[in-house]
């Protein structure tokens, strides 16, 4: 479903992504770990369409179609979600009214008919329950006034009412709590699925107890130095990243 | 003494006075004949006066104005305008002239008064005269610059008018609206319009205010007076919706005496030209004071609003946020003096302006202008002038939100922060409507 292939990019005059390979199979979960600085938030933003990038070579590919060509409203539309690491406040606009845009917007994308409003609230009832959100959310200003956790539950409570085709969790564990931790966890498993594919993005294996993946990739200086099953994410807990690096330095 | 060429806002003034006297009692006339002179010792301002430097009103020169007096207007065409539709106590003007087919006035408490100032005098007439003209003025007040001549103007013009009378201590839960539907179709013309609010002691009640150009190129000279007694509460909302082709120049005066709270919601959607000032002066203490404004100006709109508040006694707040949405090549002006008296120790007055510039071609001039002679006080302002936040167009397009309607969204909720201060339903879920509205068409860069 998802097709990377030797991806390069920078910001202004820095380089850091230097050739990342990566496929995601339906049903698929992959994760993707890496010390701070080794690009993985980079990757997600870039996979999402943030414009401070730029892609220098390589490509992106969602079902065939070139990604980065697109727009990243027709991204979303695609079935692309990311969940942000840093959840962004907007006064004024309420969760309800943002998520029903979002999801008719996806909707007209698709050739679907709009959801009325109460059809639309019958969709979400159930995720606000999954991800053990007050209801009153609902009617407050996008993540204004919200805590870190409450953020990163929203983040992923949006995920379960777009019901996207690929989700990518930008350090979503990143300032959560154990029972935090669960909750978004519980989310993001009632998601998984034969159709969908997960990226999860994160420094620590933490949430990997939580979300299970199938693969796991180390991503250092902008590349993918190492791949491997879920054990791979124990062996990085507990001998670091600098084991890795040194062992990659080794084969090289 | 300079030698100014007649204009046609006033040179048919003697022509034009024999009418006006048919409304109003004889204590008008002096009003009058101090409103004209004065008008006419200064005339139309020019860019080299200061309270009017960014206000390019040449046209009032240029133009030939006729005195505005009635037309006929349909009851489709009211009931088109944004507020035509309110349920409140209404009474309407038709380019100046009471048009008591558009009102409806029926079943006011007992004392309470909603109508034309003619009509108030014979058993108002006291409550009129010992206020009108008195609010609207700067005499005696700080500031170097201050400047009354369109108030002037509109006094020369003192006639009809509306009036709102709350005795003491009496609620009004209905909003009472002051409904102006201005059609200019048979050449440009000027209309004057007045107003009276008086509310007494611990009475409380709803304001709006609206200027609906229906068509036209329309001179409108606004003068709004209101009395606040002791411990009153007023929310006065004024809805500026002329036509693009009209110059509003309106003033809101307002005296507060003790205990009281007055709070003004500023609405500019309108006008090719919209000159706005609230003047706020604070009599007795511990009274509360919320401007709130918010602007729109699109294509070549210029907007400008001054406020002033006279912080004249101690121990009194006052609440200012005042935002303007500017995009194509409109220009936005924001001029906010606050003056704090040397006895008022203990003022806390609050000022906030922001813009959005939606345009590269859009400008918006900010000048907050605070004078302050006490020395145990907390005074604040703030301006921003901005684009939108790119991070949170990136979330909402991220979550599929096109371009287009995540800007809207965001200009939106920008202004909807100060319209959620209306606390008449009807009137703000109208305007929240408009403004998106006009916020979706828009084209943005």
């Amino acid at each position: 479903m998802l097709e990377i292939k030797n991806l390069h990019a920078k910001v202004e005059e820095k380089t850091i992504l230097k050739g990342i390979n990566l496929t995601v199979n339906p049903g698929e979960v992959h994760a993707i770990m890496g010390p701070n600085g080794s690009g993985k938030s980079t990757l997600a933003s870039i996979i999402a369409g943030r414009a401070d990038y730029e892609v220098t070579e390589g490509s992106i590919e969602l079902d065939g179609k070139d990604v980065l060509e697109m727009d990243p409203e027709e991204r979303a539309a695609e079935g692309i979600f990311l969940a942000f690491q840093y959840p962004v406040e907007i006064p004024g606009v309420t969760n309800t009214y943002f998520l029903r845009a979002a999801l008719n917007n996806i909707r007209k994308h698709r050739g679907e008919k709009e959801l009325s409003m109460s059809d639309f609230m019958k969709h979400i009832k159930s995720k606000v329950q999954l991800m053990e959100l007050d209801n009153s959310l609902l009617t407050r200003s996008v993540n204004e006034g919200f805590s870190g956790g409450e953020k990163k539950r929203n983040e992923i409570f949006q995920m379960a009412v777009l019901e996207p085709k690929l989700c990518v969790l930008d350090e979503t564990d990143s300032g959560l709590d154990v029972d935090a931790l669960k909750i978004v966890a519980n989310g993001v498993n009632a998601l998984r699925g034969p159709e969908r594919g997960v990226v999860v993005v994160t420094h620590y294996q933490r949430l990997l107890n939580y979300i299970v993946p199938d693969f796991v990739h180390i991503l250092m200086g902008g590349r993918i130095v190492k791949s491997g099953g879920k054990e791979l994410a124990l062996e990085v807990e507990e001998t670091g990243y600098g084991n890795i690096e040194s062992e990659v330095a080794a084969g090289a | 003494m300079d030698l100014k060429s007649p204009i046609s806002l006033t040179d048919q003034y003697e022509t034009i006075k024999p009418l006006l006297a048919i409304h109003g009692p004889a204590e008008f006339a002096p009003l009058r004949e101090k409103g004209i002179s004065e008008f006419e010792k200064v005339g139309i301002p020019t860019s080299r006066d200061e309270e009017f430097k960014y206000v390019p009103l040449r046209a009032l020169s240029e133009d030939n104005y006729s005195h505005a007096y009635g037309a006929n207007v349909s009851r489709e065409a009211m009931e088109a305008t944004l507020l035509g539709k309110l349920d409140a106590i209404t009474i309407t003007f038709v380019n100046g002239e009471h048009a008591p087919e558009f009102s409806s006035i029926d079943a006011l408490p007992k004392g309470v008064y909603v109508g034309s100032i003619e009509e108030a005098i014979e058993g108002f007439g006291d409550k009129v005269l010992a206020h009108i003209a008195k609010i609207a003025t700067t005499d005696g007040k700080l500031g170097s610059t201050n400047d009354d001549r369109f108030i002037h103007l509109n006094n020369a013009f003192l006639g009809e008018g509306a009036f709102v009378f709350v005795p003491k201590g009496k609620s009004i839960e209905r909003p009472i609206h002051i409904q102006h539907l201005h059609q200019a179709n048979e050449g440009a013309f000027a209309v004057y319009p007045r107003i009276l609010i008086v509310l007494e002691d611990g009475s409380d009640a709803k304001v709006v205010e609206s200027f609906s150009g229906i068509e036209g190129n329309v001179f409108t000279n606004a003068v709004s007076e209101v009395y606040l007694g002791k411990d009153a509460i007023l929310e006065h909302t004024k809805l500026q919706a002329e036509s693009l082709e009209a110059i509003h120049i309106g003033n809101i005066a307002v005296f507060q005496e003790e205990g009281s709270t007055y709070t003004s919601n500023n609405i500019n959607f309108g006008g090719k030209i919209a000159r706005h000032d609230v003047n706020v002066w604070i009599d007795g203490e511990h009274t509360e004071t919320w401007l709130n404004g918010v602007n729109v100006g699109l294509g070549s709109q210029i907007i400008d609003n001054h406020t002033r508040i006279d912080h004249a006694k101690p121990n009194c707040h006052s609440f200012e946020v005042y935002k303007s949405i500017l995009g194509d090549q409109s220009v936005g002006v924001f001029n906010g003096k606050i003056f704090v008296y040397e006895d008022a120790q203990k003022t806390d007055a609050k000022q906030t302006n922001q813009a959005i510039l939606l345009s590269g071609e859009a400008t918006m001039n900010t000048k907050p202008q605070l004078e302050i002679f006490a020395d145990d006080v907390k005074c604040t302002h703030g301006a921003t002038i901005g684009q939108l936040r790119e991070d949170a167009l990136f979330y909402l397009r991220a979550r599929g939100i096109p371009l287009q309607e995540a800007k809207a969204l965001l200009v939106y909720a920008f202004a909807a922060e100060v319209l959620e201060k209306i606390t008449i339903h009807e009137v703000k879920d109208v305007l929240e409507a408009k403004l998106f509205d006009r916020l979706g068409i828009q084209t943005i860069e």
